[in-house]
């Protein structure tokens, strides 16, 4: 289990420095790199290369990229270029919104699936069944803004339910906080749930319709189990893991997803930052976003692969 | 949704002795498959012939915020532009972008895959750069390397391209590391083929049916993330995308007044992507009996 978890750490920190890496040069090679941005069109040489000087753009690339690398392991991601702030404090500002948004979308997506899922399964071929493969196959199809904009129409703007975007009511205190925190959550939750659930819950019903067949399952009816415990017990046991794992490849998916979502609902998250950002051409922002938001994904991924160990007892030692 | 049709309809009887011409007829007559191409060639030709269906929507004319009437089918936006001349130019980007992008994908995804499942070296790294590729957030990754290129469809193609790739490289090895692993693959070695003619000339095409199958896909997602790259403001600036109606929605606060300026573009995404995707999983399907049962 130790060993399981170390390697699987490996692979998480490895996986940030090979995107880092390739970000960064990528960046560097690609046709308008970071100096002309920077620098304005009317400035004299002279200033250009002081300029240049004083970012450390003048010096050779690998060890622009050494100390680069140095800054970031110490957490620096360098300067907002409008708002005169470390980019590394702007983003943690924001961070939690977007993980208490993706958050409670991948939670949710998982409690609602699982049931659905399996009564598909077990249902073969009847409505719910077939209502989800139609579902499972369109939520492919889905546009997150689309999603988002026609649930703000509706249940915001139209029926008044729920607030049409922010995060919380500031007026609110104590627990009327909390629920103003859970009720602007409503409706951005809402539609990263509905591109996620299809696809997820689709995979437990064909995960959950293969473990069905098999002989431990027909040992366990021989042996007297009620339909009940044989399905939610014994079935689902092996039906999600496969499932969990598609979830933490998911994960990237989603967190775009609450990029988009947060931009239509003004939800004061990275993802909204990110759209503020590319608005005000703040380069050091949009690359140290991505930054984050990578390691956020590359982190969670591997928690779920160590909950996948923890569940699954081949892999438990 | 139509599974039993399914069932019913893709495997014929006379399936063992089904000519090339029979399969695709069989396919096409799918009621699903059928609506989905006829989707697919409406966007085509809308695409083709946007100029003579609609006039470049430009400047600001004098009906703002019209909803939709005769003289304005989808309505009109802030500006006073025309919302279905924005959605039938949109198409064009959208269509551009989404096959062009996949095709990169695919040839890269292809040529990766096909890679790693025949020789062993290169599947090692091939496979670790796979799953770095496919553990990372994509759009915050476009949306980094398209804040900093100056946007235009080409360069929109390049990027949402690159990054599409993973995914069908996957699929390939996969089912290449089934093929290679075949006695005619062996058989094909121990009569002097060298590795480039097996791949190319044995492997290559046994997976041409998953690779159209590939195209499809990967040309939906490729049109999902146009329309959320131009959606934050990072389309091409002088041409209409689906995506870039919703921002102007979206910058002009008019979402909760003007439900035709976001619902006309969000249906043309809606019908596009879903019908690449029925129609290539339809022919995974017809392509593979055996999956029809799942």
């Amino acid at each position: 289990m130790v060993r399981f978890v170390l390697s699987r750490a490996l692979k998480a920190v490895l996986t940030v420095w090979i995107a880092i890496t390739s970000t960064f040069f990528l960046l560097r090679l690609l046709p308008g790199d970071p100096t002309t941005l920077m620098v304005e069109g009317d400035m004299t040489p002279e200033m250009q290369a002081a300029l240049l000087k004083t970012y450390g753009l003048d010096r050779p690339l690998w060890e622009q990229y050494v100390s680069y690398l140095r800054e970031l392991v110490q957490g620096n991601l360098g300067i907002s270029f409008r708002q005169i702030q470390p980019v590394t404090d702007i983003i943690l500002d924001r961070l939690p919104w977007t993980l208490l948004l993706a958050g409670s979308a991948f939670v949710l997506t998982v409690a609602v699936g699982i049931p659905i899922g399996v009564t598909a399964a077990v249902n073969r071929g009847k409505w719910l069944d077939r209502a989800l493969q139609g579902f499972g196959i369109s939520a492919n199809a889905l546009f997150v803004p689309s999603v988002a904009i026609l649930l703000l129409v509706f249940f915001g703007a139209q029926l008044g339910w729920f607030p049409i975007g922010g995060a919380i009511d500031p007026d609110t205190r104590g627990v009327g906080a909390y629920l103003s925190l859970a009720h602007h959550l409503v409706l951005p939750v809402l539609s990263l749930i509905l591109v996620q659930l299809g696809p997820y819950a689709l995979t437990l019903r064909t995960n959950m319709i293969e473990v069905l067949g098999e002989d431990y399952i027909r040992a366990a009816q021989a042996r007297g189990l009620s339909a009940r415990r044989r399905v939610w017990k014994h079935g689902l046991r092996n039906a999600i893991l496969p499932a969990l794992t598609l979830m933490g490849l998911q994960l990237g998916t989603l967190v775009g997803g609450a990029v988009l979502t947060e931009t239509v609902f003004a939800y004061p998250g990275v993802g909204r930052l990110i759209y503020e950002a590319v608005g005000q051409q703040d380069y050091p922002v949009i690359q140290g976003a991505f930054i984050m938001l990578a390691v956020t994904v590359v982190i969670a991924n591997a928690l779920t692969d160590m909950l996948y160990a923890v569940l699954n007892p081949r892999i438990r030692l | 949704m139509s599974a039993p049709v399914l069932t019913e309809q893709a495997i014929p009887p006379v399936a063992p002795a089904t000519t090339r011409r029979s399969s695709w007829y069989a396919y096409l007559r799918q009621p699903t498959v059928a609506l989905s191409v006829l989707v697919l060639l409406v966007m085509v030709l809308m695409a083709v012939f946007a100029p003579l269906i609609a006039d470049e929507p430009s400047g600001a004319g004098p009906d703002v915020l019209q909803p939709p009437s005769g003289a304005h089918w989808f309505g009109t936006d802030d500006l006073g532009q025309d919302i279905f001349a924005q959605v039938v130019w949109g198409t064009r980007t959208s269509l551009v972008i989404g096959l062009a992008a996949s095709l990169i994908a695919i040839v890269l995804g292809t040529a990766i895959g096909l890679a790693a499942a025949y020789f062993r070296p290169i599947d090692a790294v091939a496979t670790v750069i796979t799953d770095v590729m496919l553990a990372l957030p994509t759009l915050p990754l476009m949306i980094m390397l398209a804040a900093v290129v100056s946007p235009s469809v080409w360069t929109l193609t390049l990027i949402i391209g690159f990054f599409a790739w993973p995914e069908v490289a996957r699929l390939i090895r996969s089912q290449g590391l089934v093929i290679s692993a075949m006695p005619y693959i062996d058989g094909a070695r121990v009569l002097g083929a060298t590795g480039w003619r097996i791949v190319t000339r044995e492997i290559l095409p046994a997976v041409v049916s998953l690779m159209i199958v590939s195209v499809l896909l990967t040309a939906s997602r490729a049109v999902i993330s146009e329309a959320g790259l131009s959606f934050l403001g990072l389309g091409d600036p002088d041409a209409w995308s689906w995506g870039r109606i919703l921002l102007n929605a979206q910058r002009s606060g008019t979402i909760a007044i003007a439900w035709w300026q976001t619902l006309f573009p969000s249906l043309a995404i809606l019908l596009l992507v879903l019908s690449a995707t029925l129609a290539g999983m339809r022919f995974n399907d017809t392509r593979d009996p055996r999956r029809n049962g799942g």
